[in-house]
């Protein structure tokens, strides 16, 4: 008798909601995670005393309500704190100003354009629509178009049915998102630079691509698809950091009887006649299971934990084609006082909302032009958040964490990552940032710099990229992560993957993880 | 039998006319004779009008490459000499070319067949039985090519630089967007359509010479000034000189926006098909160099694109509204007259010193012959000479976006306009874009009610 039924590499939160999930049907399940805490890349730490940060990831949306609803986050401790604006601050010393307040939101935008003031109602319209037209394929296990199978073939043709209910016009307009640039999709609705370029940014973000470049339009709706309490869109904080939301899944999975292990490195899937049958960590210790479901990204998952010998060639090598290319890095500061935007002087509601930096959407482009050469852009794009705003708790009284998304850092910057060019970069960060808030720079009491590398270093994630993988066209939906492999199952039998690596990919939805965990209780 | 009026002189247009003649219209084409020879012709174009005698024809070698400190590589129609001539620049893209050529032949045969009909339903079941057909492999290399960055799909596959620049130039002619931008994947496939397998560049027809074999429809050399329209229908045409003339069905083979936001009155278009409209991306990017040398060049077809990342450089300026300092130049060469591409040059972005640096680029490599005349003309210049919208040859820039069911846009895609009576035909329309007269074809089979 086996102790376990499945195991589960990786305790990012894919992980734990696979684990969950086939807990919940009653599996014995055992999660091997291999740092000292669970969540991956959603995590809290205390970086420096009084201060918690969310390292990587840094505020939730896409996390699939079903997933909150099945089990039972908030009785788990998830308690999200909406985000309610995105301020703009603008090279010209104005700002652009969203915020979730209709009117407000109106009047912002018409002091700029009244036709973007006309015309925002009905593209959040539009977009809403389209969220709805994709939400189904979020939870669905992609059919396989390359099969003939009578299973698959039905699939096609309800996948067809899908989209031929969408009627003609909204069809076209999902089409039309996925083929196009986010800019010349902005381009049709608005006006306002410092929009589009805002907008856009949604485009772009944890991708090596420009906002000019055909694709990122779906980018753009993939970071619309969130859903909190109903409300599509909306952004917002855990409270107590996203190490929460793993803590919540994870304390889910525990309440169903997964057994969770930290510190647990697995350095190899046991293989025997061609089946998965377990794992082998990297102190020698066996663990033997009937399944194992991997939520490491694929080429870990492939060509390091299972390895090229055990797997068709060419599959191997679609595996290598899969594209990473991590652009993304993160800047944690531990400040003394909150920042005084020149824009918007003082502690307005702008402080608890997002604040971006992209005043134009030439801006963005520019920064990517840098990136493509390998170097880091030395005017980045930002998305940054102040969550001690929000959640007291996050900083001693008086102080402040700020969260600073930051593209475009290459993984392979020319000359590669040093320590000297980790400075480098939060230098660059710190000066573009003090342009706009001045106070910044003194208020600064300490600095994590985050780079490609290190998120690969630290979290596992290859080439650092947010979602395991590349979210392009050519990555997506029954493609993720290669073609006749994308319903969660692999070349081996007893072999799974349930990472973002898989459809529909990152972002901290837990989609990949529930949709692997159904596949797998549906197969049994 | 009424009287059907044909704007615009481009091949689509002229197969229009022909096929309208020969279901027994009166046919009467205006602003007519700017049919160009490139681009395959479906042989469905031939059939129905029964042409013979078309030729397709490639420069042997289809492309030379200068290779970075001297020597050159050529890339032949026979896939045996291209294989040995790659082998001299990398052993390893030697042995994977006769696969990759196979491989992409395969897709651009599907594509071949989708081009000869109208837009395909991509949700039907006919088209998907269509690209079942392609099996496994081909069906998952489609998918997964059309949407990708063209440099993408050739660092799958080579290794050698000059290699993938002087292919990967061929995922971004005529268009604003580098080989790292999603999408020039496919124009590397649409420009292989109707090629041998291993030839990457759109062979030259004779197809207006046989065109205009044909009975000819009557040509009216008079200026068009609008389209009449009465209670929703096309009534005729207004000619700059006031005449009048009446006709039930008009064809434009200009370009949609002018066909149908210029010549067309306002007010007869739904408000959100005129902001469509209005977003159709034509932009031209590339120049165009007539010169007249005093003895052959030494090569047929030459490519000066030396690296993916010199295209994307090109590119970069182009996106920021510059001329490329460093362009991507491409001149074809029959004896000694050459006709050269140079890209990006932005559509209203003054071109100074082009000429001049164009010329210069391509001397090093015609060895001792000498310019006798040299002839340039701009994106603007074009849009004035040959009535290239925006200096664009393709009047809608063929992006995934604005391709099959999508071309120009979704409304317009089967040739119909809201008016009824007016129909178009030209490069905008699917099929369009460098492939000649199939569009024409197509629209005149819909106006026929086939």
């Amino acid at each position: 008798m086996l102790r376990y039924d499945v195991i589960v590499v990786g305790g990012g939160h894919n992980g734990l909601v696979c684990a969950a999930y086939l807990a919940r049907a009653g599996r014995k399940v055992l999660v091997l995670e291999r740092r000292e805490r669970i969540g991956g890349a959603a995590v809290t730490e205390e970086l420096f005393p009084g201060f918690r940060f969310s390292v990587f990831s840094y505020v939730v949306s896409l996390l699939r309500p079903e997933i909150i609803r099945d089990l039972e986050l908030p009785r788990h401790g998830l308690h999200i704190l909406p985000l309610e604006s995105t301020l703009t601050p603008l090279e010209n010393g104005d700002y652009l100003g969203q915020w979730n307040d209709h009117d407000h939101n109106r009047r912002e935008l018409a002091r700029h354009s009244v036709r973007d003031a006309e015309a925002y109602d009905e593209f959040g319209l539009m977009l809403h629509q389209m969220a709805r037209a994709v939400k189904p394929l979020l939870a669905m296990a992609p059919p396989d178009p390359t099969s003939l199978s009578l299973g698959e073939l039905f699939g096609m043709k309800r996948l067809a049915e899908h989209f031929q209910g969408l009627g003609a016009r909204r069809f076209n307009t999902l089409t039309k998102l996925l083929t196009m640039s986010s800019a010349d999709f902005l381009d049709e609705w608005f006006e306002t630079e410092a929009l589009k370029a805002t907008k856009s940014a949604s485009g772009i973000i944890g991708t090596l691509l420009g906002p000019r470049s055909p694709g990122t339009a779906y980018v753009l709706l993939h970071h619309y698809m969130g859903e909190l309490d109903g409300v599509f869109r909306a952004w917002g904080f855990a409270k107590g950091g996203n190490g929460s939301v793993s803590a919540a899944i994870a304390g889910a999975a525990q309440a169903a009887g997964a057994e969770i292990r930290t510190s647990a490195p697995v350095s190899k899937v046991l293989i025997r006649g061609s089946k998965a049958r377990g794992v082998v960590l990297e102190d020698g210790e066996e663990i033997r299971a009937k399944l194992v479901v991997s939520g490491a990204d694929p080429r870990r998952t492939f060509l390091q934990l299972v390895g090229e010998e055990h797997l068709p060639d060419a599959f191997v090598d679609a595996i290598k084609r899969f594209r990473f290319r991590g652009a993304s890095a993160k800047v944690n500061l531990a400040l003394g006082e909150a920042p005084d935007f020149t824009c918007l002087p003082g502690r307005g509601a702008h402080l608890r909302g997002a604040i971006s930096i992209s005043p134009s959407v030439a801006y963005l482009e520019r920064a990517y032009d840098e990136a493509k050469y390998g170097e880091v852009s030395r005017h980045p794009y930002m998305d940054i958040v102040i969550p001690s705003m929000i959640d007291p708790s996050m900083a001693p009284p008086g102080k402040h964490v700020m969260s600073i998304f930051v593209q475009y850092a290459p993984y392979h910057v020319n000359g590669g990552w040093t320590d000297a060019r980790r400075e480098a970069l939060g230098d660059t960060v710190v000066e573009t940032l003090s342009q706009y808030a001045p106070n910044l720079k003194n208020a600064i009491l300490h600095r994590q710099v985050v780079t490609p590398a290190d998120i690969e270093r630290i979290v596992g994630l290859t080439e650092g990229n947010i979602f395991q993988g590349e979210l392009s066209l050519q990555q997506m939906f029954f493609l993720r992560p290669v073609p006749a492999w994308a319903k969660y199952r692999t070349p081996l039998s007893g072999l799974y993957q349930c990472g973002a690596g898989t459809h529909p990919g990152g972002g901290v939805m837990g989609a990949s993880g529930r949709n692997a965990a159904l596949q797998i209780l549906g197969a049994a | 039998m009424s009287k059907a009026i044909v704007i615009g002189g481009g091949t689509d247009a002229l197969v229009a006319a022909q096929m309208l003649a020969r279901a027994g219209r009166e046919v009467i084409t205006l602003e007519g004779n700017t049919a160009r020879d490139e681009g395959w012709v479906p042989p469905k174009v031939l059939r129905e009008l029964r042409l013979e005698g078309l030729k397709l024809e490639w420069p042997d070698p289809w492309l030379t490459v200068p290779l970075p400190g001297g020597g050159r590589l050529e890339l032949w129609r026979d896939m045996a000499r291209s294989v040995d001539a790659i082998r001299r620049v990398s052993e390893h893209d030697a042995g994977r070319w006769p696969e990759f050529c196979s491989r992409i032949a395969r897709l651009a045969r599907f594509l071949e067949a989708v081009y000869a009909a109208p837009p395909p339903d991509p949700l039907s079941a006919r088209f998907a039985l269509r690209a079942r057909r392609l099996g496994a492999l081909g069906l998952a290399d489609l998918l997964r090519i059309l949407p990708m960055p063209v440099a993408e799909l050739l660092d799958d596959w080579f290794e050698n630089a000059a290699l993938k620049g002087a292919l990967g130039a061929a995922g971004v002619l005529h268009l604003l967007q580098g080989p790292r931008s999603g999408g020039t994947a496919f124009r590397f496939l649409h420009h292989h359509v109707g090629c041998p397998p291993g030839v990457f560049r759109p062979p030259r027809s004779n197809i207006v010479e046989l065109l205009h074999r044909l009975p000819r429809v009557e040509l009216q050399q008079a200026e068009l000034m609008r389209i009449s329209v009465r209670g929703g229908a096309v009534a005729g045409v207004v000619l700059k000189d006031g005449r009048e003339l009446e006709a039930s069905t008009v064809v434009s083979g200009v370009d949609p926006r002018r066909s149908l936001l210029e010549l067309v009155e306002p007010g007869w278009l739904d408000p959100e098909l005129v902001r469509a409209l209005r977003h159709v991306r034509r932009r031209g990017v590339a120049a165009r160099i007539r010169l007249e040398l005093d003895r052959s060049p030494g090569f047929s077809a030459l490519a000066l694109a030396p690296s993916l990342d010199y295209l994307e450089r090109a590119y970069d300026e182009a996106k920021h509204g510059r001329v490329s300092r460093q362009p991507y130049i491409e001149a074809r060469c029959e004896g000694s007259r050459m006709e050269v591409l140079v890209q990006y040059a932005p559509y209203g972005v003054a071109c100074r010193g082009l000429l001049e640096k164009t010329v210069a680029l391509l001397g090093e490599h015609w060895g001792d012959a000498q310019p006798q005349q040299t002839e340039f003309a701009s994106p603007r210049e074009l849009e004035d000479s040959e009535g290239w919208p925006e200096g664009q040859p393709h009047h809608a820039e063929l992006s995934l976006d604005q391709a099959l069911w999508m071309r120009p846009l979704p409304e317009l895609a089967r040739y119909r306009t809201p008016i009824e009576g007016l129909w178009l035909c030209g490069p905008a329309m699917h099929p369009g874009a460098g492939i000649a007269g199939a569009a024409g074809l197509n629209c005149a089979h819909a106006i026929l009610g086939r």
